[in-house]
């Protein structure tokens, strides 16, 4: 029996407005501990949306999460936000790194929101974290004097810097260059290795997807397929992420 | 835990008004010189009406213990029979107080009244050679009497004592009758009798009324004119503007005497005070408006302008409180920094002001000429940034994320 760390039971999620626009449709998910798991699927499927909600950020509206064994229920939205700076770290499309602080800072950034002036070992740590991912060397540049790729970096250092249980990365290398793209997608998968952190990654690459432990394709809101790469074996899982067919479960 | 939470707002609050430099020194300058407008308003107009206050009351009873019905009567032939005393007011019985020492003590033992003292007042004239003018003369009692008019202080030269034969004279008649110290002339009464005086002391009140008055001991004017009690108690108070109340106060525990007090007498002084206190309260009000509405639109525009940061913090955890805080203290920020400023430049106007037009009267640098503009900007501030504030509490961080 894998270690879940997050799971969702029939979760659904409609856009309400002037027309109505059901996006996901009972998805049923469970992402393992520790494990490198990919959404794919093509634009309009559905996959930020998963993810938003899986990170807590967006809330469905029918169906529930688990995470780690606890019910999220209809926690208010302050709740959240400090369940989210606790446990959950963000590496979106568009780096979202403040320009009011430089590197070093916005790594710090979740450490001064959930409790103030960090502490030297705090400190100590986030540099530790920045030399590791190899931002170290500008921690002290305006944020918007680094690279694309130097910048996707800076936010791979935030979304650590609090040891989170899980961290949500959507499509993180879609905004950079063919090189630093690579870079970044390599240095992502060293860290799931090297760590216990749970990684959970919105890609419409396939070629990135098969990097993952375990992937999920999405099609019109619905899980239309699931592998689990261990099981099936490396060629098996890319014969079926290439296979087009989308057999909705 | 808890300060420390605040702390990370203030250091992102700070952020947010310093990278936005320019911005924030418009707005801080724009609080600085609504603040400076207000404190030197204030402070000149505050200054003006003391000075205006001091002139009018500094030397001169706040209250006056009159006889009862002293109207004015128009009198038939006098006793001389002549017609000019047609239209002079005739001293009537009624036109003293006898049992003045009882007022007098009773007005001595309120400690709200700084001095009170009687007075006996005639209309006579100085006889000098063939010169003749007329002047008001005043017996007074010395020191409380002396003082009420600020002669003591006021005196500029010769001594001020009423003793038997020395007159004190303001110092427009001494000039116009070239009386100096030590000089004798004739005082007459309204019925022609005549005392002869000698030149005491001179001195100046400043005002012109003051300046024409002659000042003998009680006991010789009520001689002098026949006045068997005194004309009215005449007091100080310590609070110029409790004067009224005080006098209603004895008002109503005596009968026999009318009081009076400064502020019945000067309506229109008082009316143009108060007419200029609105005025200078409405200007206030508007400056804090423009304040008001300038920090609200530049927050207001920084709420927009931030909006990707802040869905970015709440993204990671930043509560919809502290990002409402944010904005709550660039409101303190601005208006502590822009009040402060804006009494600095308005101290420099004021000095520039006192000393460029060598005013006559100086600002009055008070608690409230100080403070109110200082607690009013910040008030402002604080009630404008509520508006962005509100904004950025409402900010879904998903809306941010969603469309990049």
């Amino acid at each position: 029996m894998a270690d879940i760390v997050l799971r969702s039971r029939d979760l659904s999620k409609t856009f309400f407005g002037k027309v109505d626009t059901p996006v996901l449709h009972g998805i049923n998910i469970e992402i393992v501990r520790g494990a490198f798991t990919a959404l794919i699927g093509p634009s309009g499927s559905g996959k930020s949306t998963l993810l938003n909600c899986l990170g807590l950020l967006d809330p469905p509206t029918a169906g529930e999460i688990e995470f780690d064994g606890r019910l999220i229920r209809e926690r208010n939205v302050n709740e959240l936000a400090a369940f989210r700076n606790a446990n959950i770290g963000f590496v979106f499309q568009f780096h979202y790194l403040l320009p009011e602080f430089n590197a070093y800072e916005n790594v710090l950034l979740p450490c001064w929101i959930r409790g103030g002036k960090p502490a030297v070992e705090t400190r100590r740590e986030a540099l530790r974290i920045m030399e590791r991912i190899g931002v170290a060397a500008f921690k002290d540049k305006a944020v918007y004097e680094l690279s694309g790729g130097q910048q996707q970096r800076v936010a791979i250092a935030r979304a650590l810097v609090q040891k989170p249980k899980l961290v949500f990365a959507d499509e993180p290398t879609g905004n950079l260059d063919r090189e630093s793209g690579r870079a970044v997608l390599e240095l992502m998968s060293e860290l799931n290795r090297e760590s216990n952190i749970s990684l959970v990654m919105v890609t419409h690459d396939r070629e990135v997807a098969l990097r993952a432990d375990h992937i999920y394709e999405l099609v019109d809101g619905r899980i239309c397929k699931y592998l689990d790469v261990a099981k099936t074996g490396k060629a098996a899982a890319e014969a079926a992420v290439e296979d087009r067919s989308c057999t909705i479960k | 835990m808890k300060a420390g939470k605040n702390r990370y707002e203030w250091m992102i609050a700070m952020r947010f008004l310093l990278r936005g430099r320019g911005q924030t020194l418009l707005i801080v300058l724009g609080i600085a010189v609504g603040v400076a407008v207000q404190f030197f308003l204030s402070a000149l107009i505050s200054g003006l009406q003391v000075s205006l206050i001091e002139n009018t009351v500094g030397s001169s009873p706040h209250i006056q213990v009159l006889p009862a019905d002293r109207l004015p009567v128009r009198a038939g032939p006098g006793v001389s029979g002549q017609n000019r005393d047609y239209g002079r007011v005739l001293i009537d019985e009624r036109t003293e107080i006898h049992s003045w020492q009882q007022y007098v003590n009773d007005l001595k033992r309120d400690p709200r009244i700084l001095r009170a003292a009687p007075v006996a007042n005639g209309q006579g004239f100085i006889e000098r050679g063939s010169a003749v003018d007329a002047v008001v003369v005043k017996g007074l009692v010395a020191p409380g009497g002396l003082d009420i008019y600020k002669i003591r202080d006021k005196t500029v030269s010769g001594i001020p004592e009423l003793t038997s034969d020395n007159a004190l004279l303001g110092r427009r008649i001494a000039e116009r009758l070239t009386l100096a110290v030590g000089d004798k002339f004739f005082l007459r009464n309204d019925r022609g009798d005549r005392v002869f005086l000698r030149v005491g002391g001179i001195f100046d009140l400043g005002a012109a009324a003051g300046n024409e008055l002659v000042a003998l001991s009680m006991d010789r004017v009520r001689s002098l004119f026949a006045i068997s009690g005194v004309s009215a108690v005449e007091a100080q108070v310590r609070d110029v503007f409790a004067a009224e109340a005080i006098a209603r106060e004895y008002g109503r525990q005596y009968e026999r005497v009318k009081l009076e007090s400064w502020q019945e007498k000067n309506r229109e002084l008082l009316t143009g005070l108060r007419s200029q206190s609105t005025s200078s309260v409405t200007i206030q009000f508007f400056v804090i408006v423009s304040i008001s509405l300038a920090i609200a639109s530049v927050l207001g525009i920084a709420a927009v302008q931030k909006q990707r940061q802040l869905g970015i913090l709440k993204a990671m955890g930043a509560t919809d409180r502290s990002a409402s805080r944010i904005f709550i203290i660039q409101g303190v920020i601005l208006g502590g920094v822009g009040s402060v400023l804006g009494l600095a430049l308005g101290l420099l106007m004021g000095w520039g002001f006192v000393v460029g037009t060598g005013a006559p009267f100086g600002l009055e640098i008070s608690a409230r000429t100080l403070f109110t503009p200082i607690v009013l900007a910040l008030l402002a501030a604080v009630v404008a940034s509520t508006v962005p504030a509100r904004r950025a509490a409402q900010l879904s961080p998903i809306e941010v994320i969603r469309n990049g």
